[in-house]
């Protein structure tokens, strides 16, 4: 009983002494394996190989990350990362991932690249192959390139192009408005239906998604194509139209299939 | 009771030997990794100093730097072998080391020891550096901490 005591009191003793070397509240503590290399007049420097960057807020890992910054070291503005780089900010509920990523300290704007690439707002999944941007300032996100999904509670979206805003309320993002265009037809998945067309967009006011050319939307074993649609998010309703060149197909496919 | 006043005598002796020795071990073991990098320039330096407090400028294109060291012993033509307490001053940063190469042709320092990097809110501390170009480009070389309040 004696010993265990003892043992307790010398970890916290130890400890202590320790986090005199250790990072302080408000400090942000900088790693890397093969140096700093500062470049004073063009005011950026590279911190280079197995670079770790963690703060109150955040914390970055990567190959190589270039720190660009206004007066002086500590003043950084931006970071650009380099090689399977990884963000994790607390405060904000963003976590990412992917080869590249640019974080603008000042506008709060985060680029992530690359292939496998992701950026977690909260709930709000999104990954590409290409590029994912998010301003947080501003409440805006955008995913550009192949294999681009969006997905939350209630969508799913595959597009090669997704954009949209977001809004905080009660310390949740939601989707305010949204964006999606893919030549070779986009998704949108809901609980019951999948819907396809080369474009999308859906507003929270009216909450509903309009789709435009090449519409398909699929409830089960109803399958019904034109070239105009949209959905009541809300009511669980849709409608399909055509224009004077096509008409609207409804097939419905049987069950024994 | 306070649980200090029932501490078994006889442990108490033997957790504070084994303590003691912890941290003698981990002194030892930072010491000799210090003494592994000083190796390489020991080996060329002299017993007796060229130069007692040697002291030079780079300028750079918007401040310039003061180096001053303890003693100074030439190693070329244009190259210094800085030893001792070696600090490069301007007025935006600090960088301390304890044997340093100067280049005073090309105005390039170069250092394989522990150094010792502060300015405004920063600090940097490196297994060495390189200062080129006339103080533009300063590269921290090997496992570096930075530390910004």
């Amino acid at each position: 009983m004696n010993i265990a005591n003892l043992i307790i009191f010398s970890f916290v003793l130890i400890s202590y002494a320790v986090s005199g070397i250790s990072r302080g509240i408000g400090e942000t503590e900088i790693t890397t394996d093969d140096g700093i290399e500062v470049f004073q007049n063009e005011k950026y420097y590279l911190l280079k190989k197995n670079v770790k960057i963690t703060s109150d807020d955040f914390e970055i890992t990567s190959d190589r990350v270039k720190a660009n910054f206004e007066i002086d070291l500590y003043d950084i503005t931006s970071l650009e990362t380099k090689g399977s780089s990884t963000l994790n900010a607390i405060k904000y509920g963003v976590t990412g991932e992917g080869d590249e990523i640019n974080i603008n300290i000042k506008s709060e704007v985060i680029i992530v690249r690359g292939k496998d690439s992701f950026l977690n707002l909260q709930e709000t999944k999104m990954s590409s192959d290409g590029s994912i941007k998010v301003n947080n300032s501003l409440g805006t996100f955008e995913l550009r390139g192949v294999n681009s999904n969006l997905q939350n509670d209630e969508l799913d979206i595959y597009g090669e192009y997704i954009s949209g805003v977001f809004a905080e309320f009660d310390g949740k993002k939601q989707i305010k408005k949204l964006n999606v265009e893919d030549e070779n037809l986009l998704t949108i998945n809901t609980e019951n239906l999948e819907m396809n067309a080369k474009k999308a967009v859906y507003d929270d006011q009216t909450n509903i998604i309009e789709l435009f050319s090449k519409v398909k939307i699929v409830k089960g074993q109803e399958i019904i194509t034109g070239d105009y649609g949209y959905f009541d998010t809300i009511k669980n309703s849709y409608k399909v139209k055509s224009d004077n060149t096509s008409k609207v197909k409804v097939t419905i496919k049987n069950s024994n299939e | 009771m306070n649980f200090l006043l029932t501490i078994n005598k006889k442990q108490l002796i033997i957790f504070t030997s084994f303590i003691i020795f912890l941290i003698l071990f981990i002194f030892i073991f930072i010491f000799l990794n210090n003494e592994k990098s000083i190796t390489k320039i020991n080996n060329i330096t002299t017993n007796k100093s060229d130069i007692i407090q040697p002291k030079f400028s780079i300028s750079g294109k918007e401040s310039e730097i003061f180096i001053t060291a303890t003693n100074g012993n030439f190693l070329s033509k244009e190259k210094i072998l800085l030893e001792d307490n070696v600090k490069f001053k301007s007025k935006d940063f600090q960088l301390i080391s304890d044997n340093v190469i100067f280049d005073r042709k090309n105005f390039v320092a170069t250092s394989e020891n522990i150094s010792k990097f502060s300015s405004k809110n920063t600090s940097i501390i490196s297994t060495g550096f390189d200062i080129t170009e006339n103080g533009n480009i300063i590269n921290f070389k090997g496992q570096t901490i930075l530390k910004i309040k």
